[in-house]
């Protein structure tokens, strides 16, 4: 008897996880860069993102055509020239929230979560700091990170290498909602 | 034994339960739910079928965005071979067919305003560029449609051969059909409507009316540089039944396109002598066989006024 109690238990606790899924579909991603003629900025209200916060399993998910910028002749540059985002659609982020965030509680986290950051259709493993903020059941996430255009092996020609930085600020932040 | 079944029944309900409750990781279910919400996502329409808004000969279909403006420059020299070309005029680097001075500027982003002064008649024109079909990424519009409405005036040539206003008048209406076929390869069909009040060349029999019909496409070999080719076909009996030094020919072009941000350079050769469409539909009388083609540029360099004033500079 004391076997079905454990595995109803056992069962119960796994049922639990599905219901610390969450999700967001309008995650604010924004980049910046300062260059020496021109500051780069965009960004994009549809990234999407889903936490897990019993496992800490972390993915995002953002369209690289859906970046906004103030200027119609760089947003095509960057899709055609720098992002090919033709071929290569999407930026991803895969990975696992290392620090256990209580999502029972309201409080403020400073985590950190390592995974794969798939850009331009190169994956690096990164660490990358962040925050999850509980406030009454809303679970909200905000990062900023450094990208090397290098790394992600996104050409600049030399022809306008001063126009355009080597490393682009990112700006994350997604408000979730459990899902279901 | 009894237990081990009670054990074994227990956990295989307990499995199928959990099964059809949530999925057996957080992991997959994560991602599933993830590819799901991509799913829902826009197709977006498919940018930069060309580079510029003139490919050689004609307009593509792509119209200047809201608050830029677009300024060229378009050169074409003289015969390269032929009675007008070889060392005495340095292969016609010496003589200019035609010389292009033009802005567009635009009022949205799918709406935009021409003005420009071509050398060839001394004509000035006034269009308009409406964007009205975008292809999209989904391929539910598997084309791009842009119309193209100008009116040109030959503004300074003699009252002699213009004795009214309305004789100096020319209008061309296009519409231009484009597809991205893949990032390398945009190919674009202009059906185009030609009006001449005074028809040039001034020959007994040339039509006021005819049509005509552009092919041009682009195939890029680098991200920043690309092979262009343009053709246009005028449907004019005049044109084709004309004979002996004032035979006609189909302009064609050929040449390669470079971008550097901002700008961009078109290299190219062509027998047409004439800019604007007008002119080069109804008067190009060079053949590419007797050396009568030229080389020539056009210098397309876009200003954006849609950024914050305190930029220093548009350029990046």
């Amino acid at each position: 008897m004391k076997y079905i109690v454990f595995i109803l238990l056992t069962w119960l606790s796994l049922n639990q996880v599905g219901q610390d899924l969450y999700a967001c579909k309008n995650a604010k991603i924004s980049l910046f860069s300062s260059a020496p003629l021109e500051d780069i900025q965009a960004s994009t209200n549809t990234g999407t993102s889903v936490y897990n916060a019993a496992t800490g399993d972390l993915a995002f998910s953002v369209n690289i055509r859906s970046f906004k910028f103030p200027k119609s002749l760089m947003q095509e540059h960057f899709n055609e020239n720098y992002m090919d985002s033709d071929k290569y659609p999407r930026a991803t982020f895969k990975g696992k929230v290392n620090e256990k965030a209580d999502v029972s509680k309201n409080g403020t986290y400073p985590v950190t979560a390592t995974g794969d950051l798939t850009v331009h259709g190169v994956t690096q493993t990164r660490t990358i700091p962040g925050t999850i903020t509980v406030n009454n059941g809303t679970l909200s996430m905000t990062s900023e990170f450094m990208v090397k255009c290098v790394d992600h092996k996104i050409d600049i020609p030399t022809l306008v290498f001063k126009h355009i930085a080597e490393t682009i600020k990112m700006n994350v932040s997604a408000t979730y909602t459990p899902a279901k | 034994m009894k237990k081990l079944i009670l054990f074994a029944s227990a956990a295989l309900v307990s499995t199928a339960l959990r099964a059809q409750t949530t999925p057996a990781t957080g992991k997959t279910s994560a991602d599933s739910l993830l590819s799901s919400m991509e799913g829902t996502e826009k197709a977006e329409p498919v940018i930069a079928t060309f580079k510029s808004t003139r490919l050689i000969l004609g307009a593509t279909t792509e119209t200047v965005k809201k608050k830029n403006l677009n300024f060229l420059v378009i050169h074409r020299f003289g015969d390269i071979g032929g009675s007008q070309g070889g060392g005495k005029t340095l292969f016609g680097l010496d003589n200019s067919s035609d010389i292009y001075i033009g802005f567009e500027y635009g009022l949205t982003d799918n709406l935009d305003i021409d003005f420009g002064r071509s050398k060839f008649n001394q004509q000035v024109d006034l269009g308009l560029k409406y964007a009205i079909l975008h292809q999209t990424s989904d391929n539910s519009m598997p084309f791009a449609v842009t119309l193209l409405g100008k009116a040109g005036v030959k503004a300074y040539n003699d009252n002699a051969a213009f004795p009214t206003f309305e004789d100096r008048l020319a209008y061309v209406a296009q519409a231009i059909i484009a597809r991205k076929f893949s990032s390398k390869f945009s190919l674009q069909v202009t059906p185009t409507f030609v009006r001449n009040n005074s028809p040039f060349p001034f020959l007994n029999g040339n039509e006021n009316n005819f049509f005509a019909m552009g092919v041009a496409g682009r195939l890029k070999v680098t991200k920043r540089m690309g092979i262009v080719v343009d053709y246009a076909h005028p449907f004019s009996k005049f044109r084709d039944n004309a004979t002996g030094d004032n035979r006609f020919y189909d302009p064609l072009g050929v040449g390669i396109e470079i971008e550097t941000g901002g700008h961009v350079f078109t290299v190219i050769f062509s027998n047409a002598k004439a800019i604007t469409e007008s002119s080069y539909l109804s008067a190009t009388q060079s053949d590419w066989g007797k050396g009568q083609f030229r080389l020539g540029f056009t210098i397309s360099r876009m200003f954006s006024f849609n950024g914050k004033k305190k930029e220093a500079s548009n350029k990046y």
